[in-house]
């Protein structure tokens, strides 16, 4: 099942231009994510003082933002068709007043290299809309602890975003680097690197540092990144001179997440907290994500599966007090 | 009578303290109060998320 989400706009931050929106990925056709640091009461590990590889730099907040429910507007169906085990395709039709309504195509390729018991590479995904605009990445394990991924984006016929990055994971640390829409003619473009380093089973810590470079103008951006895991929580926080983001996971039980966020725009010119929860009843094949924030924004998503069907009915709605303003959205996933 | 006047006085003081604490909170234009209030909710909210969410939805209704 695929759950097609609108990208949520952060405020201001110059790091939010660094990371261009791809194409979502199926479940099981991603990169495989390692798992999380030991910690007490995890599985045992060969030697006690071996520190764990503390995973890629942007999970360092995602356990929290998966909480968060991704509003959807106006009518969306979603068609998936696997057309062999390596190779699936999507079709998927979106009408809506406040987004771009249209028809986008989208192919999946998974190659043979087989990694784990659901993880595979190569991964080449795609999807192109009515108007000719494309999104691509192609994602692949080069080496048992390397990883590349180049994406694509044009719109029509013009390219938006290039960008290649490649990560390499250490017995206690991962380091990444990243070139994003280099142009040797226009002399600009922007590199990103990051480096988190595993200093206990439970704590990482860690950079990031942005550079960007235009005719006439350069700039670069650092940020500090720590991260705490405990046994059912996450406590993430990412300073750096231009904003702050801090996030907080908690694991209630089986079928309650709970998650807090707080993010500041650009120089500190405005923030807010964000609250949600997500509530799994597997007995009523059904999920529930409620979210409020500190702008008077009220959401939630109730995505249901239609068993034995391979259906899946996502409703979503989204208010926003301040401004008065109401959204509401409609989804049907095939497959 | 300086009795009368302290117990006269409080309710409005608690009033005007109340107005004030209202009009710090709902004022959006200082960007440092905006990041004051939300550190403060940022930390209720990981208050509530770790004291306030043990409890079983799905556990049965008590036989009465």
């Amino acid at each position: 099942m695929v759950f097609l989400s609108s990208a949520s706009p952060r405020m201001g931050s110059v790091l939010a231009a660094s990371a261009a929106p791809a194409p979502p990925l199926p479940p099981g056709f991603g990169l495989p994510p390692l798992p999380p640091p030991a910690t007490g009461s995890g599985p045992q590990r060969e030697a006690k003082n071996v520190l764990p590889n503390p995973g890629a730099f942007e999970q360092c907040h995602q356990k929290c933002k998966e909480v968060f429910p991704t509003q959807v507007n106006g009518v969306r169906l979603v068609l998936n068709k696997a057309l062999s085990k390596h190779f699936q395709v999507n079709h998927s039709l979106q009408l809506s007043s406040t987004e771009d309504s249209g028809y986008r195509f989208g192919t999946v390729f998974v190659g043979s290299g087989q990694a784990g018991p659901a993880e595979f590479y190569p991964v080449l995904v795609g999807d192109v809309d009515s108007s000719g605009s494309l999104n691509a990445q192609v994602i692949h394990r080069v080496t048992d602890r390397i990883r590349s991924k180049v994406v694509f984006q044009t719109h029509q016929q013009t390219f938006v975003t290039w960008k290649a990055d490649t990560e390499f994971r250490g017995e206690d640390f991962t380091a990444a680097v990243a070139f994003t829409n280099p142009d040797v003619l226009d002399d600009s473009g922007m590199v990103i690197t990051h480096y988190l380093q595993s200093v206990t089973p439970a704590l990482a810590m860690g950079g990031h540092l942005v550079y960007r470079r235009r005719p006439g103008d350069e700039a670069s951006f650092l940020s500090l990144v720590g991260r705490y895991t405990g046994s059912n929580f996450v406590g993430a926080l990412t300073l750096g001179w231009a904003s702050v983001q801090a996030s907080y996971y908690h694991r209630a039980s089986d079928k309650l997440q709970l998650g807090v966020e707080l993010e500041t725009g650009a120089f500190l010119e405005d923030s807010s907290v964000t609250f949600g929860y997500q509530l799994d009843v597997p007995e009523a094949n059904l999920q529930f994500k409620g979210v409020i924030n500190s702008n008077w924004v009220v959401g939630a998503t109730l995505e249901k599966k239609l068993l034995p069907l391979p259906l899946s009915l996502v409703l979503c709605s989204f208010l926003n007090h301040q401004k008065n303003k109401f959204h509401c959205g409609f989804g049907v996933v095939i497959g | 009578m300086s009795g009368s006047n302290v117990k006269g006085s409080f309710p409005s003081r608690v009033s005007a303290w109340i107005s004030s604490t209202y009009r710090f909170a709902t004022d959006r234009n200082d960007f440092r109060r905006n990041l004051l209030v939300n550190l403060g909710l940022f930390a209720a909210g990981v208050w509530v998320a770790r004291n306030l969410s043990d409890f079983d939805l799905m556990s049965p209704q008590p036989v009465t």
